[in-house]
């Protein structure tokens, strides 16, 4: 039997890049494939190809055997290949059955009117087929992102699809809905429907696909069965080397009290209450993990107490002192490193060259500037010793922020923070796009600062990255802590209840005494079986927030 | 990057194709652009005073087209010709034996025109270009310009009759009307920088509409109080004649001084160590460019928004102190609209320090030029604007579409990745490794 999708030798080649070198994929009808790679590997790239986004510069496209050729996603959907993106394209206030419909309505009176009768009976019979829990009557606004994707999943079946391409699926859910959505799964291939889900989450791809390839750099590296391949040796083909994966965390004696936030009330940008009444402490030698639901606030705490951001009430100490009123100036000069989430916004200037942005946030004081007078061979030094450190590529003081990649923007603002010999370092997302290699080095960095006794507050939406590296786990709903929890003790459901707004009936763990057991434990607890979902909850905090244009189509 | 995907929604805009090209573009090349640009305006233009010269008519033909027969009452080679030559006072010989003019000197009528108008659009061209950098569009410079020529022009001559007249007088008056001029410009250039920072006004109204008070302001105060008296226009007294630029070299009537367009040289070098070599013009420029991330790095954003307009009013004002100490010797009330052309010079000089001199000497050589045209041709000067006009024009679009490119986050080529590129859907939009696409980040 020929596979339901069989990409043929795919190359494609964009100016000056090649995204795709002679990728071979074979995918069998009613299984799920993943396919895995790091950031730039080219998934996303292949995924549209055979969503006819891009025509191939070499190869074919075959469905059940048959070669194809696309010029548009309209070709694809004919063809009975659907594709769910990352960020939904659904419109709010309408129903869930007028969006499943949506521009294949079913019609009368010669096509002037839209039969909604007919469309809402075809919507509920399809979701009833695939035992979809979704109200077709609901509004979009009303349902729960998990909920949201199923209608994305209903409007690729109702076109027809066989073959389903999903992006990142796992994206914007929570732990629990990442199962159900693996549910979804079962119920589609049952149904002789064909997965394709681009992912770069091991443990996702382990947990949820039959099969995974693997690419890297653009090559199709191997596929393998997902019950014959460990999680090491998954991270091995995607990196390239061997990858050690979690980080040596060591007991830790707890120093002086460096941040301090009392009743801290902060405000979003329309007014509305983003951070309410939110106490707690952070010592030096510790890392205070935040984990969430991006949106749940941490934005506004975080730029509260690196003062980007009014509080509205409260206290933010600092080494005993209050910040209030204290500009973002006062606070870089007394020791805040920040790590902003918004890498391209706020911790790079995009034209600026690395040389220029490695001073950003010192550009007053020495070694960089003397009377007023900025020393650029100073800036030069500084800025080629974090390339060096921190393996930003391409090593190239002179290269202009906007032209590195993602992940090395990253490195490069991490580098310059860390070595500002911080007594407090806030980061958010310290390790967002960022390839396992280098994560592992950025990690071993925190956890040497916190060695030194500097305090650190750890936002991210990675939750194997916060349970690993922290001593303490808060986890973040509406504003509020939930819980402080023991990350070493601590499950994955107890956090996605918690991430869900819930509190745990025995929240003992609380305040429960922290560095103590941190070394053993932390070691432990988010390894082997865990994984998976670790990873998929991990990301689901995430997209969120992405800019419209995140989708990658 | 390995992945560059281009936007996934059927390419980029149109307005983000017509732009790209033009932001990613290195010194060398917006040199050649610039040189290009030039060379296709004057194509157009000779089409165009071709075909007027057509439709015009006149006695004798000025040309004849070869081979047709065709006769125009305007001749396009003489135009273009007389336009640089003659701005320069002549030194090409043109149709006679030679390459050069043998009695040619730099120190003519003709060039003395040329500098003196490049020398005051320094100052006005540095002005828009600072707060430009800043992220500002100073549209009121001409009024800064204005104020500070009344404050120059009032302080010399309260000042003049306390001290002895003499070269000594002269170098203390030039050089306190000239701070004078600086503090009217900057104060003046001041309250839009406060009204944009503590009361959220947008400075483009605000100077606009300032340049309108400043204008009327100064007219009526002359009028009522500071009038020479007999004098026709609405002018006031005459500054004494040692304090004003002397005009070594040139000829008197020329209005120039080399002293003043030495000054407007140093200027340039200041402003440029200033913004690339200084703490706050770090803080200035970023604000500029990419103001989250200089809030970030600490630069407070509101103060550097007062700081950067009564500087850039502060140059302004100095151009009308040089306005008022080399060319008029008097303040009047039909000041030349150099604030404005100021904003033009900005443009073409990529609000780069360094460019205002070229793009100031071009505005210069346009406006020399025409004049020779007016005396030696029988083109009209509404042709002659309409020819200046083209060249301007195409010289500046492409920094404009630069500048706008940059300002909307357009990217040019595969490489750059524009911070904001999500505004106008170009660039390379995979979320793994560009803009905006941070939300698609979280792997193991």
């Amino acid at each position: 039997m020929n596979p339901a999708v069989h990409l043929d030798g795919i190359t494609k080649r964009f100016p000056g890049v090649v995204a795709n070198d002679d990728v071979d994929l074979a995918v069998e009808r009613g299984s799920v494939h993943a396919l895995l790679g790091e950031n730039g590997a080219g998934k996303t790239t292949l995924m549209n190809v055979l969503y006819g986004l891009y025509q191939p510069t070499e190869g074919t496209v075959r469905l059940d055997g048959e070669p194809r050729s696309f010029d548009s996603p309209r070709d694809a959907i004919d063809a009975g290949v659907g594709m769910i993106h990352q960020h939904f394209m659904l419109v709010d206030p309408m129903t869930v059955w007028e969006n499943v419909v949506l521009g294949n309505e079913p019609k009368t009176w010669g096509g002037l009117r839209v039969d909604g009768e007919a469309a809402r009976e075809a919507v509920v019979e399809l979701s009833e087929r695939y035992g979809f829990d979704v109200d077709p009557d609901a509004t979009i606004a009303d349902i729960s992102v998990g909920e949201q994707q199923r209608v994305e999943i209903l409007k690729a079946l109702y076109r027809g699809a066989d073959v389903l391409i999903m992006d990142e699926p796992t994206a914007v859910l929570t732990p629990q809905e990442v199962d159900e959505l693996y549910g979804v799964f079962d119920e589609l291939t049952e149904q002789g429907k064909t997965i394709i889900f681009i992912s770069h989450k091991l443990g996702e791809a382990l947990s949820a696909a039959d099969d995974i390839t693997v690419l890297r750099d653009g090559v199709n590296v191997g596929t393998v069965a997902a019950a014959d391949v460990t999680r090491e040796e998954l991270a091995e083909m995607m990196v390239g080397r061997e990858v050690l994966m979690e980080p040596a965390t060591s007991p830790q004696e707890a120093g002086d009290r460096v941040l301090e936030v009392t009743d801290l009330d902060v405000e979003d940008d329309r007014g509305v209450e983003a951070v309410s009444d939110l106490s707690f402490e952070l010592r030096g030698g510790e890392i205070l993990g935040v984990a969430g639901v991006d949106g749940n606030g941490q934005s506004q705490l975080v730029e509260a107490i690196t003062g980007l951001r009014e509080a509205a009430s409260g206290d933010v100490r600092y080494r005993g002192e209050s910040m209030v009123g204290k500009t973002r100036r006062d606070r870089i000069d007394r020791g805040m490193a920040f790590i902003p989430e918004d890498r391209q916004e706020r911790g790079l200037v995009m034209s600026y060259d690395l040389v220029e942005n490695g001073i950003l946030g010192s550009q007053h004081d020495p070694p960089f500037a003397n009377g007023g007078r900025l020393d650029w061979n100073a800036s030069r030094d500084h800025a080629e010793s974090v390339i060096e450190q921190y393996d930003v590529r391409p090593p190239d003081a002179e290269a202009e922020a906007e032209s590195l990649s993602g992940g090395n923007q990253q490195k490069f603002i991490v580098g310059r923070e860390f070595e500002r010999d911080p007594e407090l370092v806030v980061a958010t997302h310290p390790t967002r796009g960022v390839d396992i290699g280098s994560t592992e080095f950025l990690h071993d960095r925190l956890l040497e600062l916190r060695a030194e006794g500097k305090a650190i507050l750890l936002v991210s939406s990675k939750l194997d990255e916060v349970q690993g590296l922290s001593d303490r786990l808060a986890v973040m709903h509406e504003g509020e802590f939930t819980g402080i929890v023991d990350p070493a003790t601590v499950t994955e459901e107890e956090i996605g209840l918690l991430m869900a707004g819930e509190s745990l009936d025995d929240d003992s763990v609380e305040g429960a005494a922290i560095h103590d057991a941190a070394g053993d434990g932390t070691d432990d607890a988010p390894g082997g079986g865990s994984d998976g979902a670790d990873d998929a909850s991990g990301n689901g905090i995430d997209g969120a927030t992405g800019g419209g244009e995140g989708v990658d189509a | 990057m390995s992945d560059s995907d281009p936007d996934a929604d059927g390419g980029p805009s149109v307005f983000a194709r017509v732009v790209a090209p033009f932001v990613d573009r290195s010194v060398a090349e917006r040199l050649v652009i610039s040189v290009a640009a030039i060379f296709l305006s004057i194509l157009v233009g000779f089409a165009l005073v071709l075909v007027s010269g057509r439709i015009a008519e006149c006695s004798t033909a000025a040309w004849t087209m070869p081979f047709t027969g065709l006769g125009f009452c305007y001749n396009p080679f003489e135009v273009y010709v007389v336009l640089f030559n003659g701005a320069l006072g002549y030194p090409f010989a043109v149709g006679d034996p030679g390459l050069f003019n043998p009695g040619w000197t730099p120190f003519n009528l003709s060039f003395g025109l040329t500098l003196s108008e490049t020398t005051l659009l320094i100052f006005t061209g540095l002005s828009v270009a600072v707060a430009f950098r800043a992220g500002l569009f100073n549209i009121g410079t001409q009024g800064q310009l204005v104020v500070g020529a009344l404050a120059t022009a009032l302080t010399v001559l309260a000042l003049a009759p306390l001290l002895p007249a003499g070269p000594v007088a002269g170098l203390v008056l030039i050089v306190v009307g000239t701070a004078a001029g600086a503090v009217g410009g900057g104060l003046w250039g001041a309250i839009p920088g406060a009204l944009k920072a503590y009361a959220d006004a947008n400075e483009v109204i605000t100077t606009i509409m300032l340049n309108f008070v400043a204008a009327n302001v100064a007219y009526v105060l002359v009028l009522e109080v500071f009038r020479a008296e007999g004098s026709s226009v609405v002018a006031t007294r005459y500054v004494p004649e040692y304090a004003q630029f002397p005009s070594v070299l040139f000829p008197a009537s020329t209005d120039f001084a080399l002293i003043a367009l030495l000054v407007g040289v140093a200027f340039i070098g200041g402003l440029y160590y200033f913004v690339e070599h200084t703490s706050f013009g770090y803080d200035l420029r970023t604000s500029g460019v990419q103001a989250a991330a200089a809030e970030y790095g600490g630069v407070n954003a509101k103060l550097t928004t007062v700081r950067a307009m009564t500087l850039s009013g502060a140059l302004g004002g100095v151009g009308g102190s040089v306005w008022v100490l080399m060319s008029e010797g008097r303040w009047m009330a039909s000041v030349p609209d150099l604030g404005f052309d100021g904003i033009t010079v900005s443009i073409l000089a990529g609000n780069n320090p360094i460019g205002v001199l070229p793009a100031a000497f071009l505005f210069g050589v346009l406006k020399g030029g025409a004049l020779e045209i007016g005396f030696r041709t029988d083109v009209p000067t509404e042709l002659v604007a309409v020819l200046r006009g083209l060249i301007i024009l195409f010289v500046a679009m492409p920094e404009f579409f630069r500048m706008v490119g940059r300002y909307t986050g357009v990217a040019g080529g595969p490489g750059g990745a524009g911070g904001a590129s999500g505004a106008s859907g170009s660039g390379s939009a995979d979320p793994d490794e560009s803009a905006g696409g941070d939300g698609g980040e979280a792997d193991a």
